[in-house]
């Protein structure tokens, strides 16, 4: 007789706590004595991304000096109380082969995907942080999660390929409740037991995969890849399930918070992204302790940054375009301002990060942030020397405090040297001439 | 007993045949599969189960596709997080619709005990419901599975109605509900044509924004709606009822682009009447006037570019600086000659959506304009521009008129923005925020403009040109030929809502007519093969 979930799960529901057949899932439960001990279990490594439109003044981040010694420079001040755990390239490019370069997308593409774009507005791969929590986020709640300050839905730089992006939480609220609300399990609870609920609804989602034949009927092409994207999500929450049947794995010296209130001002509006960033970047951090994600996508703004100072009537984008370059200083002010408040904001993640202590070091130490943004240089629209920058230690496998004067070489060996330290079994990325076998070597420990 | 439920089961596989055979027989395909919008799915929800059933969840945003978000449901699908939203949906719907309060309305019939399996309970309950959320009837191994499921869970909880929540659960995640499949079978002369299910749905979807109600499956089930005769039967059933203006009013925030104010700000600073329910206040009025002159009014319209009459309340009426003493929270309002209003364009909407948080902007405004009403999306500039000159504020060139008049100048840049500016400069007699103005730094506004060799003045001019426009016209049935079938509105031919337009034309310009005469054109339900092949 063949033994199919739902013949093992039958017996279940109401009943007892009892021993279940299926592979991945171990006994951990009090009354076998020794359960998946939190203590002594290795900490996984956790990715990040920050994306930030708009891109930064060249004559004001580059430091002068390559290598470990370089001198911080004005815009990359904000960052100065984590430059050991911090690594910048400038002078990286993107060959765009045939394709186009799409204003305000070529860019964020090719950092995120190795893949110079064929159409605006859509990444020709999964993104990187995907194919990172493909590899590293089995037992996790949750895959990934992705956040936008500015309360924008489409402002989501993680994606399965094609149109089709991760929709990001808008609200510091909407993040708490998705990581914290219902179907939260507190690690350091005394009392855990395996939710017979969950289990139920694996029979659930078992009869919906059931239909997958017949709903794959006489689609064409395209249509049978969304459908079979639908039931891949379906499987994916299947996996959530399966996690959440297991006791919690990891403590950390966190206190989950207080949900924020319902009433904070999301959008566009400086002020505003500087109260959401941290908040964000907070609740961000604690998932990640906690192992509710191993891949935490943080987004402050769209490629043509909406975000404006209030009083300035032009705003960071059109101000790119239309602020005039200083005949004296050689570039735009305003625009040089707007810049640093991007990496101010992307210190405040970096602050969460490094806050919460974790085994021998801190949470930082045991992530990599994949900083990115859409231009070089937002005036012309150009991407040479597109801003990257990468801090945490990936759990002492990526080294830190250096400027990689990039030589002209693809960006893409950034997303590269980040898999390798990721602990991918990957030896090239990228396709066609972004493709590259070349991490930064003298960064990998 | 055993014979009871064979009988009954058999009755019912029998229905569950009528849709295995279409969905078996050669030659049929899947000619489009369109993920339903939030609104789709609550208004569905409410008309399945009635409107005491709460949905909460979060639903996955579209993307606006040759001026639509329609056209996405066609391309996007379901990623982890959204199911995860679906699912949790599904069983609180279910949940609720077994509870003791609504199971008498619900649930038709009794089980013979509340605390066993009861299979020919299940089965009538979860083929009506599965009938309704799939828009067709289960098949047979669809309508196996799930009655296996409820025995099995009921047996465990030893309660029936536990059993019966999780099979219902198990449709309202389903792709059959989320989706719309369009299936279509082979038709006379070789062609494809969408079955009379998939027609249902089409129609339903298109003039009420929900799911097709029972006489409308009906039509569907017994071929009736597969005949001229029996389309436009209910073609006028469903035109005639006061739910078209739900269907309508999800076409036009569409067409329009109303959730745009979802990911603008306007500037606190210079802007403080701008306040929080401004932007739902500045959609409505919008919905509410196209509306009132759509199917109230039955207008010509071409009235949208140039009547002064719409509906507002009062936190518009202090941006529009118009008096506001009526009792009830929407009166109608004619604005003065006086006051350069003309229709939509000078709507505080669309002034406001297309303009930066602190200042207006001519380009934006005829981007929008060009895109939205004349079905003329602008090409992206090209990447090296140099805009510090034309738009330094403290230079000699004061005004955004001037600054932009560079433009005409610039070979390159004159062959798109002499198509754009003119617009967007005739209405800057209007504020970010949708206020009038007449002066911009101290110089008089000057709100001339020419337009395809046209001269003409304010808003009130370029009502008049885009009312004499053909384009117009044409646009509004290329845009709700597109919305109806989930199509790139860019890519459709002329041909394929020339039916329509003619119809639309000899009325008078009457949206109903329009409407009337896409869905009645022989072509409406033949699978567009290529159409479809394009979106791929």
């Amino acid at each position: 007789m063949k033994l199919d979930r739902r013949f093992l799960l039958r017996g279940m529901f109401h009943g007892s706590a009892a021993t279940m057949m299926v592979p991945f899932l171990d006994c951990f439960l009090d009354s076998k004595g020794k359960a998946l001990a939190a203590t002594g279990q290795k900490v996984p490594t956790r990715f990040n991304t920050f994306f930030f439109g708009c891109g930064l003044t060249k004559q004001l981040w580059v430091p002068k000096t390559a290598g470990q010694n370089y001198e911080t420079t004005s815009q990359l001040k904000p960052l100065e109380a984590y430059k050991s755990k911090l690594n910048v390239f400038s002078g990286l490019r993107i060959p765009f082969d045939d394709n186009p370069n799409y204003q305000h997308w070529s860019g964020v593409a090719a950092a995120a995907t190795g893949i110079s774009p064929t159409k605006n507005g859509q990444f020709d791969s999964k993104t990187i942080d995907q194919q990172i929590a493909d590899v590293i986020s089995r037992g996790a709640r949750y895959k990934s999660v992705a956040a936008a300050a500015s309360g924008n839905p489409k402002e989501s730089y993680s994606s399965l390929g094609g149109l089709n992006t991760l929709p990001p939480e808008t609200t510091p609220l909407a993040l708490y409740t998705r990581l914290f609300g219902p179907g939260f399990q507190d690690p350091s609870s005394g009392n855990w037991k395996p939710d017979p609920a969950i289990m139920v609804q694996q029979s659930v989602l078992s009869v919906v995969a059931d239909d997958r034949k017949r709903a794959m009927m006489n689609l064409g092409a395209s249509d049978k890849a969304r459908m079979d994207q639908y039931f891949t999500s379906v499987r994916e929450v299947e996996l959530q399930m399966a996690t959440q049947l297991q006791r919690p794995e990891l403590t950390a010296k966190v206190a989950i918070p207080p949900a924020p209130t319902n009433d904070m001002l999301v959008n566009n509006a400086l002020p505003n992204i500087r109260k959401v960033v941290p908040l964000m970047s907070k609740l961000g951090a604690i998932a990640l302790a906690t192992d509710q994600t191993r891949v935490f996508n943080l987004s402050v703004s769209e490629p043509a940054s909406q975000i404006f100072i209030p009083g300035d009537s032009l705003g960071y984008h059109q101000s790119t375009h239309e602020e005039p370059i200083d005949p004296v200083l050689g570039y735009q002010p305003r625009v040089a301002q707007y810049n640093v408040h991007s990496m101010e904001l992307f210190a405040m993640l970096l602050g969460e990060l490094d806050g919460i202590q974790e085994g021998d070091g801190t949470l930082l130490d045991h992530s990599l942030v994949y900083a990115f943004t859409d231009q070089s240089f937002a005036k012309i629209h150009a991407v040479d020397g597109l801003p990257i920058l990468v801090a945490g230690g990936a759990s002492g496998r990526m080294k830190g405090g250096f400027h990689v004067a990039g030589d002209n070489s693809t960006v893409s060996r950034v997303g590269l040297t980040v898999q390798k330290a990721m602990g991918m079994s990957i030896d090239s990325w990228g396709i066609n001439s972004m493709e590259t076998k070349s991490p930064f070597t003298e960064l990998l420990a | 007993m055993r014979a009871k439920i064979i009988i009954l089961l058999a009755s019912v596989v029998a229905c569950g045949a009528v849709a295995a055979t279409a969905l078996e027989a050669s030659g049929s395909q899947v000619v489009g599969l369109r993920r339903l919008t939030e609104n789709e799915y609550r208004n569905s929800i409410a008309d399945i189960f009635g409107k005491q059933i709460k949905v909460q969840g979060t639903f996955e945003p579209g993307i606006r596709i040759g001026g639509l978000t329609a056209a996405s449901t066609a391309v996007l699908s379901i990623t982890p997080g959204g199911f995860e939203s679906y699912s949790k949906m599904a069983d609180n719907i279910a949940t609720q619709v077994v509870s003791e309060g609504h199971r008498k309305q619900l649930i038709s019939c009794q089980p013979k005990s509340a605390k066993a399996p009861d299979d020919a309970c299940a089965t009538q309950v979860l083929s009506h419901y599965g009938f309704q959320l799939f828009r067709r009837p289960l098949t047979a191994e669809e309508l196996r599975s799930r009655v296996a499921l409820v025995r099995t869970m009921t047996k465990s909880s030893g309660d029936f109605y536990a059993g019966l929540r999780y099979g219902m659960a198990t449709l309202l995640q389903s792709p059959e509900f989320l989706f719309r499949k369009e299936m279509a079978i082979p038709a006379a002369g070789g062609t494809l044509a969408l079955d009379t299910y998939s027609r249902a749905t089409r129609l339903s979807y298109l003039m009420w924004d929900t799911t097709p109600d029972a006489e409308l499956l009906a039509s569907a089930q017994s071929g009736e709606l597969a005949t001229p005769a029996g389309l436009e039967k209910q073609v006028d059933r469903l035109m005639a009822s006061p739910r078209l203006e739900v269907g309508m009013r999800a076409f036009f925030t569409d067409m329009f682009m109303l959730d745009t104010f979802n990911v603008i700000s306007k500037d606190s600073l210079f802007y403080p009447k701008w306040a929080g329910p401004m932007a739902a206040a500045a959609q409505e009025e919008t919905l509410r006037s196209a509306l009132d002159l759509a199917l109230t009014k039955n207008g010509d319209m071409r009235e949208l570019m140039v009547t002064r009459k719409t509906l507002i309340n009062r936190s518009l009426a202090s941006i529009y600086g118009v008096p506001f003493s009526f009792n009830g929270e929407w009166a109608p309002h004619e604005f003065s000659p006086e006051s350069g209003r003309s229709g939509l364009l000078t709507q505080i909407s669309m002034l406001a959506m297309f303009s930066h948080p602190g200042r207006s902007s001519p380009t934006k405004r005829g981007v929008a304009m060009n895109e939205i009403l004349l079905c003329e999306p602008t090409p992206t500039p090209p990447n090296n521009v140099d805009f510090s000159e034309v738009n330094d504020e403290t230079g000699p060139l004061k005004t955004v008129r001037e600054r932009l008049m560079a433009h005409a100048a610039d070979k390159t840049c004159s062959s798109c923005h002499n198509a754009v500016d003119p617009i967007g400069l005739s209405l800057e007699g209007f504020d970010t925020i949708g206020g009038r103005r007449e002066r911009e730094n101290g110089e008089m506004i000057d709100v001339s403009a020419t337009l395809a060799g046209k001269s003409f003045h304010g808003a009130e001019g370029l009502g008049k040109f885009l009312y004499n426009s053909p384009k117009f016209p044409s646009c509004v049935a290329r845009k709700l030929y597109s919305y109806a079938n989930g199509l790139n509105s860019e890519e459709v031919e002329n041909a394929a809502f020339k039916g329509g337009l003619d119809a639309f034309q000899k009325s008078g310009y009457r949206l109903r007519a329009l409407i009337k005469g896409l869905v009645t054109d022989p072509k409406f339900f033949t699978a567009s093969m290529e159409a479809h092949a394009k979106a791929e």
